[in-house]
């Protein structure tokens, strides 16, 4: 989708929040925040770098309306099933919750989520000044949009349930000296990193390519993340699995190069580990989200640091790269929806955007990519606005269904690929057909 | 009036404990097995859950994946038991004799247990950390060379094993302690006027004696065996591949991550059934509870 065509389709849903200020009073402006006073909503947050930075300004938003925040921080890979439970009942413990893009049709297949259109378009509590069309539209599409023609993109139909918070795109960063060191270029299409990896790891005597890849949702994240430039899918438009295709293998054979010349592990390895790989030394090149650019620059986290330079995410078919990460919901039975909007409404704006990108955390709008102070701090955000250029809001199926398949079957069989238990197409053949089985059952394809 | 007030006493006294096992115990249980006749997800409401009979018992039973779990938590059962058993009794009868510090070693041992068992695998994790953990550090030390503990499917269920073991091998400590120190002393002063040597009066006099506390020992050992979930969750969330997928963790995906509550539930009551299988066998090796003169 171009950004022309989603910036149209989030014209309806701007349309609310771009007309407010005709119809509100200044008074109603002053008064938005006055009635919650006191409130304290619940916030679930994830332990995230970008949260972690955001975190700090959460006093200035206390300070600001009187409206107490109190999170409820945990390891981002078990906030669903708590997400679920709480959301489930008939009154829900959370107010807001961050949640991760591809949870949001599940979510609102169930009702569990509420719209916020509503809201954005309701004077008293519209920010006028608040700008959805800022937000990169390939994040607001990936993370914000249920419905449509696909039921997870932006098109008739869809509705925004939640706004861009703790974004990701992935990005190449490289550790230059060691690339310079021992004469090599930084690799601008799979070509040329394939071609590397082995001489690096042997010379540099380093991890070459760090990656995440424990068995589940790591793994499917990992093969993601090389099978769309590759040019691959996971599904063909009749919702036929496509991935036992020759980008499919390739982008598992990637994964198993990459294992094998990369830091010892990463059959292991969740996030934390693959990004600690590269902080600490143990990779030369690192491809996975852009919340690395924060964390090389702490001092507490890094060893790295003033070593190290981005690029694009290698070309391999074609540029591509993944979009998507967290956003801030409002869950249908929260029980203050009103406050917690505001509360989203305020995190998400324009200046506090700009406050936690500089922060350390990752900017979402393009006017805090275009921000001076921002690119002086961080000039690695110009090469984050070029690679938002190739980003691919459709590159997996965020249908309910994804979760068994992202985490109990493509996760699973391709991560026996990468301990060598199987072939790359014989890992890939092995998902199948349970997924059809999961489609059938789902409706997507005839039974 | 007192007579019958005698003959209720015993309702009135055990109705409390009954209701609150009935309560915590029974009544999920029951909603485990009601809900492995449907099929439902979290978050949908109950009236659109679809009655599906038995099929969700015919799936478990012929689903690869199940069957392959229930085999990794047979033998992990079998090992940690068996492991926990031998290693536990030996430390507590060493721990028994009465010598300098001996208070001290026993605290050490037990506190393993005391930490929660999510912790115990983020412990582990870390020891096992192919980069940074102190594991591959003491076979660098020793000139060997570092492992992927957690990436290769053997190692990695050495790791759960071992962090398993270390876990719950105080518990046995404590339940073979507590039964030696309440053995029959004139019983071992026979033994040792008869000239059995210290070997002698373990295996021959001891071991026999505590006989009712170590099979109620590995009874509970093995019923938490196969419940075991946090640690593994922790420590490999069941990879590589699934090579320490036990069934817990299987039914914690399934009801989570696949959203099938009603087929994780039949799952459920199926580890149910095979561990009240292996219970009763196990009780009918030696029930510590029946009575010697029968």
């Amino acid at each position: 989708m171009k950004r022309r065509d989603c910036l149209k389709l989030f014209a309806g849903a701007a349309a609310g929040p771009l007309m407010a200020p005709a119809l509100i009073t200044p008074a109603r402006a002053a008064n938005r925040y006055a009635r919650f006073a006191g409130k304290t909503i619940v916030v679930n947050w994830p332990a995230h770098p970008h949260y972690d930075a955001a975190a700090q300004f959460i006093p200035e938003f206390t300070k600001l309306t009187g409206i107490k925040v109190e999170l409820d921080k945990m390891q981002y890979m078990r906030m669903h099933d708590k997400q679920l439970l709480e959301m489930s009942k008939p009154q829900s413990d959370y107010d807001a919750i961050a949640m991760l893009g591809m949870w949001k049709t599940e979510y609102v297949k169930k009702g569990l989520l509420a719209p916020l259109e509503p809201m954005m378009a309701n004077a008293d509590l519209a920010d006028p000044g608040y700008d959805l069309q800022d937000i990169v539209p390939a994040y607001l599409s990936n993370i914000g949009m249920v419905g449509g023609p696909k039921g997870y993109l932006p098109g008739p139909g869809a509705k925004l349930y939640a706004l861009p918070f703790g974004t990701e795109t992935s990005i190449m960063a490289y550790r230059a000296d060691i690339l310079d060191q021992y004469g090599f270029a930084p690799p601008q299409s799979y070509a040329e990193l394939l071609a590397m990896v082995g001489p690096l790891h042997d010379k540099a005597k380093i991890g070459a390519v760090t990656s995440r890849g424990q068995s589940g949702h790591q793994t499917t994240h990992a093969f993601l993340l090389h099978l769309n430039p590759l040019g691959g899918r996971v599904f063909d438009d009749a919702w036929n699995p496509a991935f036992v295709s020759e980008a499919g293998i390739g982008a598992v054979d990637v994964l198993r190069t990459v294992v094998e010349t990369g830091p010892q592990g990463i059959p292991s390895f969740g996030f934390g580990e693959m990004e600690n790989a590269f902080l600490l030394g143990q990779a030369a090149i690192y491809i996975d989200t852009i919340a690395i650019i924060g964390d090389v620059k702490n001092p507490k986290k890094s060893r790295v640091d003033g070593k190290v330079r981005y690029a694009l995410h290698p070309k391999g078919a074609r540029y591509s790269a993944e979009s998507g990460g967290f956003g801030l919901a409002i869950p249908a039975r929260s029980q203050n929806a009103e406050a917690a909007f505001l509360f989203l409404q305020w995190i998400t704006s324009r200046a506090q955007d700009v406050a936690i990108a500089l922060g350390g955390g990752v900017a979402m709008r393009n006017s805090t990519l275009a921000n001076p102070d921002v690119l002086k701090k961080y000039p690695e955000y110009s090469v984050l606005k070029e690679q938002l250029k190739h980003t691919d809001p459709d590159w997996r199926p965020i249908i309910p269904e994804w979760g068994r398949i992202d985490e109990q079957i493509l996760g699973v069989k391709i991560n026996e690929a990468l301990i060598g238990s199987a072939t790359s197409k014989a890992a890939l053949e092995a998902c199948v057909a349970p997924i059809v089985d999961v489609m059938k059952q789902g409706g997507y394809i005839k039974a | 009036m007192k007579q019958i007030l005698d003959r209720l006493s015993p309702y009135f006294l055990a109705g409390p404990a009954v209701l609150v096992i009935g309560v915590a115990c029974l009544y999920p249980t029951l909603m485990a097995v009601r809900l492995s006749f449907y099929k439902w997800s979290l978050g949908d409401p109950w009236s659109s859950a679809q009655w599906l009979g038995l099929s969700a018992f015919r799936q478990a039973l012929t689903d690869p994946a199940v069957l392959h779990s229930l085999i990794v938590t047979v033998v992990f059962a079998a090992i940690v038991v068996s492991a926990e058993m031998v290693i536990g009794t030996a430390l507590a009868l060493l721990m028994e004799r009465q010598v300098a510090g001996i208070s001290l070693f026993r605290t050490i041992f037990i506190m393993p247990m005391m930490v929660a068992p999510i912790v115990v695998g983020m412990i582990w994790r870390y020891v096992f950390d192919t980069q940074f953990g102190p594991a591959n550090a003491l076979l660098t030390a020793l000139g060997l060379p570092a492992q992927s503990w957690l990436a290769n499917p053997s190692l990695a269920f050495l790791a759960v094993v071992v962090s398993d073991i270390w876990q719950w091998t105080p518990f046995v400590i404590i339940m073979v302690l507590a039964g030696l120190q309440n053995l029959d002393q004139s019983a071992l002063e026979a033994a040792q006027i008869d000239g059995a040597t210290p070997r002698q009066v373990i295996l021959r006099v001891k071991l026999p004696m505590l006989m009712p506390v170590l099979v109620i020992t590995a009874l509970m050992r093995l019923i938490d065996a196969f419940r075991v979930l946090e640690v593994i969750f922790a420590l490999t969330f069941g990879g590589p591949g699934s090579a320490t997928e036990v069934l817990p963790l299987h039914i914690y995906k399934t009801a989570f991550v696949g959203q099938q509550l009603g087929y994780a539930s039949a799952i459920s009551v199926l580890l149910l059934v095979v561990v009240f299988a292996l219970s009763l066998a196990t009780l009918a090796l030696s029930n510590p509870l029946k009575d010697p003169r029968q």
